[in-house]
């Protein structure tokens, strides 16, 4: 019997793996990953952003990467989600899902021979009446996920109706053998190795703080906010409207040429010219990508102690050497005590850049109260033990410094208990936890008795979600 | 077979020099290889030196460029579809595997029974690797009689109760899950639940609505639980046959207290939930305390080693048990510690100790104190005990001086050790400091006629022997002491006469205030200065001797036999007549040395 040890692989039998070609899908509001099981990385990562024309000759869907940054005439970008952090449109989350699979995963299927068009010269001539008998089996095969069992995961919100939903179409439309529903704080738990903890999952549009015990999301502790990736962005483009003189934010699509200019001077730069220009959803989406490169390269969180109002902090903060940003018309400037404030709002209501269309965002919204409330909803005796694994996860918890506050802050309310952050290094791991985390189970093989497969789906209906997957 | 060895046998030359040089020569060689550094330049191992290099150096070809297997051509490998035992459904997954090699034709059943199933269908593999993961909780049950005879409660009703047991079920007895996800709605909630299915849900219906919900803690579904699970424990198996295990889990089941769990789960919280200050304050109270812990641990032991000293040691807690009990080293150590301290504690209160201190252990110790009745004897009485033992070891015999010199009795205030010979006694008489001194005393001997073996060495002939050569000795320094006068006398006599070519007076008052003086010295160093005087005659005697005894021991003993029998013949005639007839063989070394004497004398 050897031990466990870090640096050598485990046999086969240790770690119960059994891949079964599985197919893991993590929708989530910015970007959707889909994968094979038992690989370390999504090899499909889409954003779940769409592109919708809407002309007179009828309704043209763009999916991926590569269609919706092409500015294009009436091009409207659009979400499926919610704003409650639950997918709202239906069918069109299920095609941009479909695609992020087919597009890089199984691939287009082969068609049949009847229908794909090779074979068009001969069709005439065949025997009309057995294409009809076949017709059903064709369509079958015509399933994107006709070989591939399919892990998809969910918040830990997600209503009965919307787990059925996701269910009905894995089942009805993608035609997989087996599906199962995990919830991503979970999967963000196996990831980092863990079977209980609290996860801190801060995405784009949403923040959640789930305590898991055993593998089971404690659904009275689940907890989730609005201030996210998305509140973060807000921030920066309420700070760069109230900054004097006003900052430019010009997307990359409108730059034709630029010249490079001293810092705080305004662009000179050639445009681009639209006849028809793309829609105001379109230029907000391309401005996102220049404010997640802002929040990349510049943004900084307070480390703590304190925060940022607390005091001399301020002080401290405007003395630290500034981050030069230039923006892609080619005004830059190099950025303050500013940098602090745009994601204060995660931790501090009060420091919340407000406006109108911007209300002060609710003080239990705030990472640390969303962590307390969390731990308050948890049995007292399992609260040290979540405690000491808090798994950091989501693609906003890259933000600069937001771990070093994150654990004073949580140390501050809690400190009489052995808390411990993990918080994995590798941007990939951090960013898409929650898929790893599925990759892992679904490839394990004591994972196949907990399938719900085809046959039990025709038994019970889409409810058997309900039972089976908690 | 004619070896190297014999070709240089019958050339004759050297055989085995050439012979052995070159064997080590080869071994070395071979030797070389082997401790030579794979992969790295002979340069970079030279610098290794001898030792094995701290840092070990792998060698790149072996550990990550190994040999392939196998020539051949690449395994083949198929998506096999297989049935995980565990599951009940029969789902067909699939899963890579070698592809199995193709048996030749006719072999056994199951290849033919497996080529079968790939001609007909896949064949597909049973896996029951899992199986063991799939686990059932084992969960009381009860019918619907026993529920209405013992179950009854008015908190709970059937249906919550049967609920209570499906979550248990479901979440494997995690109560802090069961609690979180424990939903239970009376009556009209069916289609809202998400834990039911549809039948329970119907049942639910049926059911009176009659409570309304409530929020249950984990401390009252447990109450509950543990309840029911007691009484069915105590009804499947009465009390009485209940083995050990069982009986302690059917205590915990029945003693199960919700309030006191409750009041440890909010002191528990409440502890969770204290502020920085509160934490902090408790830890300077925590450091406080441990301070003062140390020092009174440091202070209990202080006065309890002072009272160890003040008090005898306790009775042996094991007295009863005898020697068995110092069977472990710890009771050996305990006894061995209070013999000690009682030992000193005597050796105290007898005020310096007159008899020898011991610390050994004996076998009259060990036998004493596991006895109470000893051990409750103070130190005083113990020791007036041991005096009449030894008394009465002992007995006095007087006996009349006769009957002592009949039977040779002595009695000695200090007797040495170890036996000796009596004659041995009276030949350490004869031996003084000096070897000089010893031939005088031997010549004086002889002179009174004194054979060298004395034949019957008793302790009486020892005592004369003794005064007689105590006598001698005396005799001898004066002898010493008058020749000395007699030198300087001489010299003085000299001196005048020298002095006489101017007066002849003085010379006859100076050799006679001499004299006198010389006289009245006699007994004066005999007695005063006796080492002085014999340091003298050692340095008188050394410089007669210088001239026999320079070549060798032997040939100096034959001197001093020569010696002595010169001076043997000399004493009586020096001591009668006091002519000085040898007396001027050495009247220059004596004058000398009278001269140097004198000089030191005057000096001090």
């Amino acid at each position: 019997m050897n031990t466990l040890n870090s640096s050598s692989a485990p046999a086969a039998g240790e770690y119960a793996g059994d891949e079964v070609a599985a197919i893991v899908l993590d929708p989530g509001y910015s970007s959707i990953r889909a994968g094979f099981a038992g690989e370390d990385v999504p090899k499909s990562v889409c954003p779940s952003f769409y592109g919708h024309i809407d002309s007179d000759s009828g309704s043209q869907y763009l999916y991926g990467e590569n269609a919706i940054h092409t500015p294009a005439s009436n091009l409207q970008i659009k979400n499926y989600w919610g704003s409650d952090g639950i997918v709202e449109d239906w069918d069109t989350a299920a095609k941009v899902w479909e695609y992020a699979i087919t597009s890089r995963l199984t691939g287009a299927r082969a068609g049949d021979p009847a229908k794909n068009g090779l074979n068009d010269g001969t069709k005439e001539n065949g025997n009309g009446d057995a294409m009809e008998v076949d017709m059903e089996t064709i369509e079958n095969q015509e399933k994107p996920l006709e070989e591939s069992p399919l892990l998809m995961t969910e918040p830990g919100w997600n209503p009965t109706k919307a787990r059925e939903k996701a269910i009905e179409i894995a089942m009805e439309e993608w035609g997989t053998p087996a599906f199962y529903l995990q919830k991503t704080g979970v999967l963000a738990a196996f990831a980092s190795g863990k079977a209980s903890g609290i996860i801190i999952d801060v995405g784009a549009s949403h923040t959640s703080v789930t305590p898991v015990l055993d593998g089971m999301v404690l659904k009275k502790g689940v907890q989730k906010s609005p201030l996210a990736g998305n509140f973060v962005s807000n921030q920066i483009r309420l700070g760069f409207k109230q900054s004097q003189p006003e900052i430019p934010l010009t997307p990359h699509y409108l730059v034709k040429s630029k010249t490079p200019v001293d810092a705080g001077m305004p662009a000179q730069a050639v445009y681009k010219t639209f006849d028809i220009p793309p829609t105001d959803s379109f230029r907000h989406y391309q401005e996102e990508r220049v404010l997640t490169e802002y929040k990349e390269s510049v943004v900084e969180i307070w480390p703590g102690p304190g925060r940022l109002s607390n005091g001399t902090n301020e002080e401290i903060a405007k003395n630290t050497p500034g981050r030069p940003f230039e923006m892609p018309d080619g005004w830059n400037q190099v950025f303050g005590v500013d940098r602090f404030r745009a994601a204060e709002g995660l931790f501090d209501a009060n420091a919340a850049l407000t406006d109108d269309a911007n209300p002060r965002p609710k003080d239990e919204h705030t990472l640390p109260r969303l962590v307390q409330a969390a731990v308050q909803q948890v049995d007292a005796d399992q609260r040290p033990l979540l405690l000491q694994n808090i798994v950091v996860t989501g693609g906003s918890t890259l933000l600069y410094k937001l771990g070093d506050r994150l654990n004073y802050e949580i140390n501050a309310l809690y400190p009489s208990t052995r808390n411990k952050l993990i918080a994995p290094g590798p941007v990939v791991e951090r960013k898409y936890a929650a898929w790893i985390g599925g990759s892992i189970l679904a490839s394990l093989g004591s994972f196949h008795q907990l399938w719900i497969s085809r046959k039990e789906y025709e038994e019970h209906g889409a409810n058997i979600v309900e039972k089976r997957c908690r | 077979m004619a070896s190297g060895r014999d070709v240089r046998d019958m050339l004759g030359l050297p055989m085995g020099g050439d012979g052995q040089k070159s064997a080590v020569q080869k071994r070395a060689k071979a030797a070389a290889p082997v401790r030579r550094i794979q992969g790295v330049a002979r340069e970079v191992a030279a610098l290794y030196g001898e030792r094995p290099p701290p840092v070990a150096v792998y060698e790149e070809k072996k550990a990550y460029r190994a040999k392939r297997q196998n020539q051949g051509p690449a395994k083949k490998w198929v998506q096999q579809p297989f049935v995980n035992e565990a599951r009940g459904d029969g789902l067909v997954l699939k899963h890579w595997r070698r592809k199995p090699t193709t048996a030749p034709p006719v072999q056994d059943g199951e290849d033919t029974l497996m080529k079968d199933g790939e001609s007909a269908e896949p064949h597909v593999e049973k896996s029951t690797d899992f199986l063991k993961y799939s686990i059932q909780v084992d969960l009381p049950t009860f019918t619907d009689e026993e529920y209405d005879a013992y179950l009854r409660s008015d908190d709970w009703s059937r249906e919550e109760t049967d609920y209570l047991f499906e979550v248990v079920k479901d979440y494997s007895y995690r109560w802090a899950v069961i609690w979180d996800r424990y939903d239970y709605q009376p009556g009209s909630r069916s289609h809202l639940t998400q834990e039911t299915d549809n039948a329970d849900a119907g049942r639910a219906m049926a059911a009176l609505p009659f409570a309304p919900t409530k929020q249950r803690t984990v401390e009252d579904l447990k109450a509950r639980f543990y309840h029911i699970s007691a009484k069915l424990m105590k009804l499947r198996i009465p009390e009485m046959q209940m083995d050990a295990e069982q009986y302690t889990l059917y205590e915990t089941l029945s003693k199960f207290n919700p309030e006191l769990e409750g009041n440890r789960k909010l002191l528990a919280a409440a502890l969770m939930n204290r502020s920085m200050d509160e934490v902090k304050e408790e830890e300077f109270l925590l450091a406080e305390l441990q301070r003062i812990n140390m020092a009174a641990n440091r202070l209990d032991a202080e006065r309890e080693e002072l009272r160890a000293r003040l008090e005898h040691p306790s009775a042996n807690q094991q007295v009863s048990a005898g020697l068995a009990s110092f069977t472990s080293s710890q009771a050996l150590q305990a006894l061995f510690s209070q013999l000690f301290a009682q030992d000193r504690s005597k050796k105290r209160a007898s005020g310096g100790g007159t008899g020898p201190s011991r610390i050994s252990l004996n076998t009259n110790d060990l036998i004493q104190t596991p006895s109470s009745a000893n051990a409750q004897l103070s130190a005083a009485a113990r020791r007036q005990s041991m005096a009449t033992n030894q008394s009465a070891q002992t007995p006095m015999r007087t006996l009349s001086p006769q009957q002592e010199h009949r039977y040779n009795v002595s009695t000695h205030d200090r007797l040495t050790s170890g036996v000796t010979f009596g004659s041995d006694k009276l030949l350490k008489m004869r031996q003084a400091k000096s070897n000089v001194q010893t031939q005088k005393i031997a010549a004086a001997l002889a002179e009174l006629g004194v054979s060298e073996v004395i034949p019957l060495p008793t302790s009486k002939v020892a005592d004369v022997f003794e005064q007689l050569i105590g006598k001698v000795g005396k005799l001898l320094d004066v002898r010493k002491v008058r020749e000395k006068e007699e030198g300087e006398s001489r010299v003085l006599a000299q001196m005048k006469e020298r002095r006489g070519s101017s007066g002849a007076l003085g010379g006859e008052s100076g050799g006679t205030s001499v004299e006198p003086q010389g006289k009245h010295e006699i007994p004066d160093s005999a007695e005063q200065t006796p080492g002085l005087d014999g340091e003298g005659d050692e340095d008188n005697d050394n410089d007669e001797d210088g001239d026999g005894d320079g070549d060798g021991d032997a040939e100096g003993e034959e001197d001093d036999e020569d010696a002595e029998g010169e001076e043997d013949s000399r004493v009586p005639s020096e001591t009668v007549s006091r002519a000085a007839s040898t007396a001027h063989k050495r009247s220059a070394s004596v004058l000398s040395q009278g001269s140097v004497q004198s000089s030191k004398r005057a000096r001090k």
